[in-house]
Order: C-alpha cells, then sequence, then structure tokens
C-alpha cells in the first residue's frame, strides 16, 4: 500500500508541473500532440498556441484518415480554409476578396492552379495582421510566408545566400537590404484591390513614392485597422509607421509641417516688410 | 578702384559660395523628399535621394575646409566674441537693425580688415556653425547608415529620432539663409557686401570708423567701409 502511495506520489509529482503550468497560460494541448511533438513533425506546440487557431482541435481541419495509423489522410483530402473562412461570417475581413485576389494573382496564374491559401499562411502558426500592434512585427510575420519560397533555405548559410541573392534582385532600390528587412514585400508586389493579387515580377511597384508618401501603400495595404486608430490619436501622418521606423515622406506630423511653413512665412514676410520699410525711408529722407 | 580685403581670401569666397550653392540644393531635394513634391523624370524621389546624399558628403567637406580655415588660416579671429562687447553691442546693432537703419544712421559696426562680423552676427553664426550645422552634418551622416542606429530611443524609434534632427536642424539652417541673404543688402549699397563676398573687392578707400569698438582694438586708425552715401562724400 505504501509502495502504491509513493508511485501516486511521484507520478502527481511529475504531471502536476505542466498541468499547472498549462492551467496557467490557458493552453490547452491537442491530444495529437502526444505524438507530433517537434523532434518527429513540423509542429511546434508553443508557436502553434500562439496562433490564430490554437483554440481549435487537430481534428477541425484534419477529418479524414486520423483514426488509423499510419494516418491516410492526404492534404488534398483536406477541407479548404475557405470552407470555414468565406462571406459574411467572418467580418471584418472579406474572405471573397481575398479569393479573388488569389484567383488573379501571379502565384495561381503561374504557378499552381491549385494554390491555396496554406502554401503562405501556414495554419498552425498563423497570427493575422490585424491582431499585432507592432508594424515590425506584422513586415516580419507576412515576409516569413514570402521568404519559405523566394528565399529557401534550411540551413543559416544558404539562407543568408539566399537572401543575398534576392537583395541583389531588389538592387533598384536604396540599401536593398533594409528595405527587405523592414518592408512587407506585398507592398510592391501586389495590386491595389488586394494584398493577395500577387504581381508579376515585371508588374512590381517600382515607384518610391508608392510608399513614402502620405498616403503610404505599407499602411493601406497592411496596417490600416492600426493606422486608422493612431492617425486620429497623435496627429502623425501614417503614424503605425513611426511605431518602428521613419519613412521620409511618409511619417510626418502635420502640426510640425503646418508649423514650420508658417514659421518660414512670417520670416520671409519679416525680412520683406523690413526691406520695404528701409525703401520707403530712404525714399523720405531723399525727399526731405 | 578695386581694393581687396584680406579678410575675404580667394579660398573663403570660394568655400562660401559652394557651400551656398550646396545648401540650396540640400534644401531643395530635402524638401522634395519631406513634401514628396511631383517633379517630372528623371527627377523623382530616387534622383532627390541620390543628389541630396551627394550633396551632403561634398558639404561635409566644405565644412571641414571651413574648420581648417579657421583654426590655420587666421578666418577664426573674426568669430571671436569680446565679452565687454557683447551686451552693449547686441543692444546697439539691435536698436540699428530695428530703428537707426531706417533713419540712416551709420552702422554700429562697418566692416573693416579687423572686422568682418557685429556682435549679433558673431552670435548668430557661432549657433549656426558650431551647433546647428555639425548637428545637420552629423545626423545627416547617421541617415547614411539607417541599420546601424538604434531601433528605440527615448521611446521613439532611433532613426526617427535622428531624422527628425536633421530636418528641424536643415529647417532653422534654412530660416537662418533667409535672413542671412536678405541682411547682406544692408551694406553701404544693398549690392555691396554680395561683391564683397563674390570678388573680395571692398569699394573705394574708406574713411576711418565712426565708432571705436573693444574688438578693433586701441591701434592706428582702421580703414572701413564706408556707410556714408558716395555721391556726398567724393564729390
Amino acid at each position: 500500500m505504501r509502495a502504491v502511495g509513493s508511485i501516486a506520489l511521484l507520478l502527481a509529482g511529475a504531471i502536476w508541473p505542466a498541468a499547472a503550468a498549462m492551467a496557467q497560460t490557458g493552453e490547452r494541448e491537442p491530444p495529437c500532440m502526444e505524438c507530433h511533438k517537434p523532434r518527429d513533425t513540423t509542429i511546434d506546440p508553443a508557436q502553434f498556441a500562439r496562433s490564430v487557431h490554437a483554440a481549435l482541435d487537430c481534428t477541425t481541419c484534419h477529418t479524414e484518415g486520423v483514426d488509423t495509423f499510419p494516418h491516410t489522410s492526404t492534404r488534398a483530402a483536406m477541407p479548404d480554409c475557405i470552407d470555414c473562412h468565406s462571406g459574411p461570417a467572418s467580418p471584418p475581413i472579406d474572405f471573397d476578396k481575398i479569393a479573388q485576389g488569389v484567383k488573379a494573382s501571379v502565384h495561381v496564374k503561374m504557378v499552381d492552379p491549385a494554390f491555396r491559401c496554406a502554401n503562405c499562411h501556414s495554419p498552425h502558426y498563423f497570427i493575422p495582421a490585424s491582431r499585432m500592434t507592432d508594424a515590425s512585427e506584422a513586415i516580419l510575420a507576412a515576409n516569413k510566408s514570402c521568404l519559405g519560397c523566394h528565399a529557401a533555405g534550411d540551413a543559416p548559410a544558404a539562407k543568408g545566400l539566399a537572401v543575398a541573392k534576392l537583395a541583389e534582385k531588389h538592387r533598384l532600390l536604396f540599401r536593398p537590404e533594409l528595405h527587405l528587412q523592414r518592408n512587407p514585400c506585398v507592398a510592391c508586389h501586389t495590386g491595389h484591390q488586394s494584398v493577395h493579387d500577387i504581381l508579376p515580377k515585371s508588374e512590381a511597384l517600382r515607384e518610391c513614392s508608392g510608399c513614402h508618401a502620405q498616403n503610404s501603400m505599407l499602411v493601406t495595404k497592411l496596417y490600416t485597422h492600426l493606422a486608422l486608430q493612431e492617425r486620429a490619436e497623435r496627429g502623425w501622418v501614417n503614424a503605425i509607421l513611426f511605431n518602428s521606423a521613419y519613412l521620409t515622406g511618409a511619417t510626418r506630423n502635420k502640426w510640425l509641417d503646418w508649423g514650420t511653413l508658417g514659421l518660414a512665412g512670417l520670416t520671409v514676410l519679416g525680412v520683406a516688410a523690413h526691406g520695404i520699410g528701409r525703401w520707403l525711408f530712404a525714399r523720405l529722407r531723399r525727399e526731405s | 578702384m578695386r581694393r581687396e580685403y584680406g579678410a575675404y581670401p580667394i579660398w573663403l569666397r570660394c568655400w562660401h559660395w559652394g557651400n551656398a550653392l550646396l545648401f540650396v540644393i540640400l534644401l531643395i531635394t530635402g524638401l522634395r523628399m519631406h513634401y514628396l513634391l511631383p517633379g517630372p523624370p528623371p527627377l523623382g524621389f530616387r534622383a532627390d535621394v541620390l543628389i541630396h546624399n551627394t550633396a551632403g558628403i561634398l558639404l561635409t567637406l566644405f565644412y571641414c575646409l571651413f574648420l581648417y580655415g579657421n583654426l590655420r588660416l587666421g578666418n577664426g579671429r573674426y568669430y571671436r566674441v569680446v565679452a565687454e562687447d557683447l551686451a552693449p553691442g547686441l543692444i546697439r546693432q539691435t536698436s540699428y537693425y530695428l530703428w537707426g537703419i531706417f533713419v540712416g544712421t551709420p552702422h554700429p559696426y562697418p566692416h573693416s580688415e579687423a572686422r568682418k562680423f557685429n556682435p549679433l552676427q558673431k552670435l548668430f553664426y557661432l549657433a549656426v556653425m558650431y551647433l546647428l550645422f555639425p548637428i545637420l552634418t552629423v545626423t545627416g551622416w547617421a541617415l547614411l547608415f539607417p541599420d546601424q542606429l538604434p531601433d528605440k530611443m527615448l521611446g521613439v524609434p532611433g532613426i526617427g529620432l535622428w531624422a527628425l534632427a536633421h530636418t528641424y536642424s536643415g529647417y532653422f539652417l534654412s530660416l537662418f539663409m533667409v535672413v542671412h541673404i536678405y541682411l547682406g543688402t544692408t551694406g553701404h549699397t544693398p549690392g555691396a557686401l554680395f561683391r564683397l563676398i563674390w570678388s573680395g573687392d571692398a569699394g573705394r578707400p574708406e574713411t576711418p570708423s565712426r565708432v571705436r569698438t573693444p574688438d578693433l582694438g586701441t591701434g592706428p586708425e582702421v580703414t572701413t567701409m564706408r556707410r556714408l552715401r558716395p555721391d556726398k562724400e567724393h564729390t
């Protein structure tokens, strides 16, 4: 009896800290995770717990062939994201518009007619931009999707080489490495209507004024929800960008702009008035 | 009759006009970038950035020439503030600009070999050349390497803080330039000071200064540029 008691105590000691930790963070690890831990599979439980789908059971999406082992499910047999995310059921994001954008994109037209959301947005780790409060975090997350294919490489050296090649392709920009690090790819590589309408390379935005402007595409394409909120609060044009960067032509304070224009105007008026005064007095002196 | 001042040697005049040209280029391209003013190709944003960066680097070289000239070529002595004449000098010069200049009072600090600047001018030039200009130059160079700037400074993005310092030091220097150009018309004729800094020609032989001030010392009479109307003096 004493032995049974000791074993129970040991088991409780082993299980309790993990259970307590999970209870504390509110996480609920799906039962599938018992097998699908990072060592053998691609799922990172910590990242999954932060994702937008953390509250869902794995079987919400993995509906077929999960009862048997080895699993017989294939990706093609899985439901599409649009099965849940469509129409007015998921406001404020218009998934129908997103679907149209994807259909028009170069990914569908030139890469794969069956191009799926999950090719870019990992359903296990995805956090929508609308949930991010920091622009640099949102940029990093958005670009990760693109770089997964366009700067592919597992080892750091291979990845570094791929990024260097990518920078070389973007030498049209000043400091291309920096532009790539600090801007979302979709700012230049998508059409005006949708960030999901990925354009062919030849149609990408080449004008600096697309972003270095009051109506910067950086804001209108990804961070509208943050920009609208903050623009009103602090008087900064494109305030959200100013949270993490200063963008010439884009991050400006309207009060400073008006103030400086006013002071410059007063200076010019002041010297003009002084000059006219000098001329008038000199004329009076001459006449007298 | 042409009379050259030693106070305006050729290197100084070249520096002044080179500096002015670069500053105007920087001002125009800076404004175009800040307000994103549309321009016909190839003068778009990209060209503005390229021109602005190049002119900025050249301006730094010109600033080095200015420092060298002040330290080694004797130009620095003109900026030396005479403590005992500072307060009365500022008052004298300010009242001249506010009243005396209108009623024809002689300039309290006429130009001479020994004195180029009045006390008010010295104070402004010191603030401009040794405070605002270094801020503009250092922040400009920092912005050429934005990846080296700290992510956050004083709770805002590091690059933003440097860019604001750059923009507004440039802005105040531009205001200074407007006033500087205007005050250039306050010589004995509106064009006299421009001719002086362009060609070094100080005009006809001058009469002694009417106002003795401490910065001129107590030596023999110093010839100055004449402020009285030439037709009354030389006819």
